[in-house]
């Protein structure tokens, strides 16, 4: 216990001094996951709205696929990406193999099915009539779509926070794809991880810290939005 | 033409919902869809707005043949906007909800503001432009439904029970609105409705859907009857008047007493001089209490307890005719008269 208090004191005593190697390692992994998140917004967002808008054979199957994707743990997934990137890989000769633009692939395939699949549950609970009433005042399909986004805004903007939630918390992918390089592509979680294995835990307890603060913002965030959803169907 | 169906059905889940053999809305006019829950109404609508499409047919609008893949439709809904029967306003202001169709045609902003307030002066509710549209009423979200098609200015708006569960002030009101859609913007109308009065007030064409088929009785001259024996049947008219009216043999057909629903065809029955009385005939006083004409021909409603309509045409009528309050005979031969 005294272990745990001592390192929560040296750990806010880091924290309070703004030490340059934690902050480098916090903002590593906010630029990592930010990008993801971003990179992965852009891709499953029209993936979701296209799979939802769109009667096709096999759409069941496909959806069953984006579900098993969720359970997807990250250390597969971040030996797929390895096998692809790694020097005898086929995507071999970009050099990617454990710096952040490897990272950051890793966790958008993490995250590309946990936002189409949220997008594609918040277009199914959206009531129809908005689609049906955007189609009869004469939008295409596009402009429907984006009527529809913006109707369903909260769940879509809950879905892109829960996807930052998930790739600034995983460890798998960061360790495997970026190797955990001091000043390079160390993040919060293999960072704790190295200090724990270094029996060093005032850095470990401090980033802990820091992470469960950000869970803590990002689920107030999500609770705000989902708050919004759950007002709106009323 | 505005509309023409030929052989028009739709299924879902297996059932017919739609079985329409033909059918054609006139441009420039307002017709009524009459029938009740489940009778197809609805389902023709969203097939008449491009949003459905049937399962066999041919739909024609306006002359040309309608090709229901997604890509063809986008100019045909621009020129049709069907008002839902529980409409769904955007969130954010009316304005916003009324910007939207113009937005998507590539309106001018100012054309769009100026189409918006005339629309929402239209419908009576001008200073509502920047009030929010999940704080309206069901009444006035209906008229801002209404606003936010007639600003796209369309050649055809379609209203499925505009009238339903809102209060009998905003229903006046809506009648009103569509009839100045109507007369004085030249929209064609085309809405369903359960009330027939609404109906024969505002319609210059009644269609009747039963079970997704178009019935065989124009609502106009159906009325309710008890069969008696004799055999007669018997329809409550105005003022506890009963309108008896002997019935043949052939009419009974399948029919064991009870209720039955008399339809009178307009083109076959006829109005004769109180002179003219004949044995063998079927005759109902009846009184002169409207006179329109209709295209070719000339529409004289005559009071028997309760309106009928009867259809002359121009040369019987050049003939003999009839004055409002004049009394005359209303002769129904046999082929003039339905028992269903």
């Amino acid at each position: 216990m005294d272990l745990l208090i001592d390192s929560c004191r040296a750990a806010l005593i880091l924290l309070a001094s703004g030490d340059e190697e934690l902050m480098k390692i916090v903002f590593c992994s906010l630029r990592v996951s930010g990008a993801a998140t971003v990179i992965a917004a852009i891709l499953g967002l029209p993936l979701g709205l296209l799979i939802a808008f769109t009667v096709f054979p096999g759409k069941r199957l496909t959806l069953t696929v984006l579900n098993t994707l969720l359970a997807m743990p990250t250390v597969v997934i971040g030996l797929l990406v390895y096998a692809f990137i790694s020097r005898r890989g086929i995507l071999g000769f970009l050099d990617m193999l454990y710096t952040q633009e490897a990272m950051i692939v890793g966790q958008v395939v993490l995250i590309v099915p946990v936002i189409a699949t949220m997008v594609i549950a918040a277009i199914s609970r959206l009531d129809r009539r908005y689609q049906a009433t955007a189609l009869t005042l004469g939008a295409d399909r596009l402009q429907m779509a984006w009527m529809v986004v913006v109707e369903a805004r909260y769940a879509v903007i809950a879905a892109i926070i829960a996807a930052f939630g998930r790739v600034i918390a995983e460890i798998g992918i960061s360790m495997m794809l970026g190797g955990n390089a001091k000043g390079f592509t160390r993040t919060m979680t293999t960072a704790m991880a190295l200090e724990y294995d270094k029996g060093e835990f005032v850095l470990a307890v401090a980033l802990g810290m820091v992470l469960l603060g950000l869970a803590f913002a990002l689920n107030l965030l999500f609770q705000l939005f989902q708050g919004r959803v759950a007002s709106d169907a009323l | 033409m505005l509309y023409e169906l030929g052989q028009v059905t739709r299924v879902h889940n297996g059932r017919k919902i739609l079985d329409i053999d033909g059918l054609a809305i006139k441009r420039g006019r307002i017709t009524a869809l009459i029938g009740a829950n489940g009778a197809g109404k609805t389902t023709l609508l969203q097939i008449l707005a491009f949003l459905d499409t049937p399962t066999s047919g041919q739909v024609s609008f306006l002359g040309e043949a309608v090709d229901f893949r997604a890509g063809a439709l986008l100019e045909l809904r621009r020129r049709v906007v069907l008002v839902d029967q529980y409409p769904i306003l955007f969130t954010g202001s009316v304005q916003r909800n009324l910007d939207f169709g113009l937005k998507v045609r590539g309106v001018e902003r100012k054309d769009r503001e100026q189409r918006v307030s005339q629309a929402l002066e239209m419908v009576g509710m001008g200073e509502f432009l920047h009030a929010r549209a999940e704080k309206l009423s069901g009444g006035e979200t209906k008229r801002i439904a209404l606003a936010r098609a007639l600003a796209l200015r369309p050649a055809v708006l379609l209203c499925d029970e505009p009238t339903a569960n809102v209060d009998f002030e905003h229903q006046e009101v809506i009648l009103n609105i569509l009839e100045r859609a109507n007369g004085e913007e030249n929209i064609s109308i085309v809405f369903s409705t359960h009330a027939l009065e609404q109906a024969e007030r505002l319609a210059d064409t009644l269609v009747t859907l039963k079970g997704g088929r178009l019935s065989r009785l124009s609502r106009v001259n159906v009325w309710p009857a008890m069969l008696d024996d004799g055999p007669v049947a018997v329809i409550a008219g105005r003022g506890r008047r009963e309108v008896r009216l002997a019935l043949t043999p052939e009419a009974l057909v399948g029919k064991s007493g009870g209720r039955v629903n008399l339809f009178f065809d307009p083109e076959k029955l006829r109005l004769l001089p109180l002179s003219e009385a004949s044995d063998g005939q079927r005759h109902l006083p009846a009184t002169v209490v409207q006179l329109a004409a209709d295209e070719q021909r000339i529409k004289v409603t005559v009071d028997i307890g309760v309106p009928i309509d009867v259809y002359l045409s121009t040369g019987e009528y050049g003939k003999r005719p009839p004055c409002i309050g004049e009394q005359v005979l209303l002769q129904v031969a046999a082929g003039a008269l339905t028992v269903e």
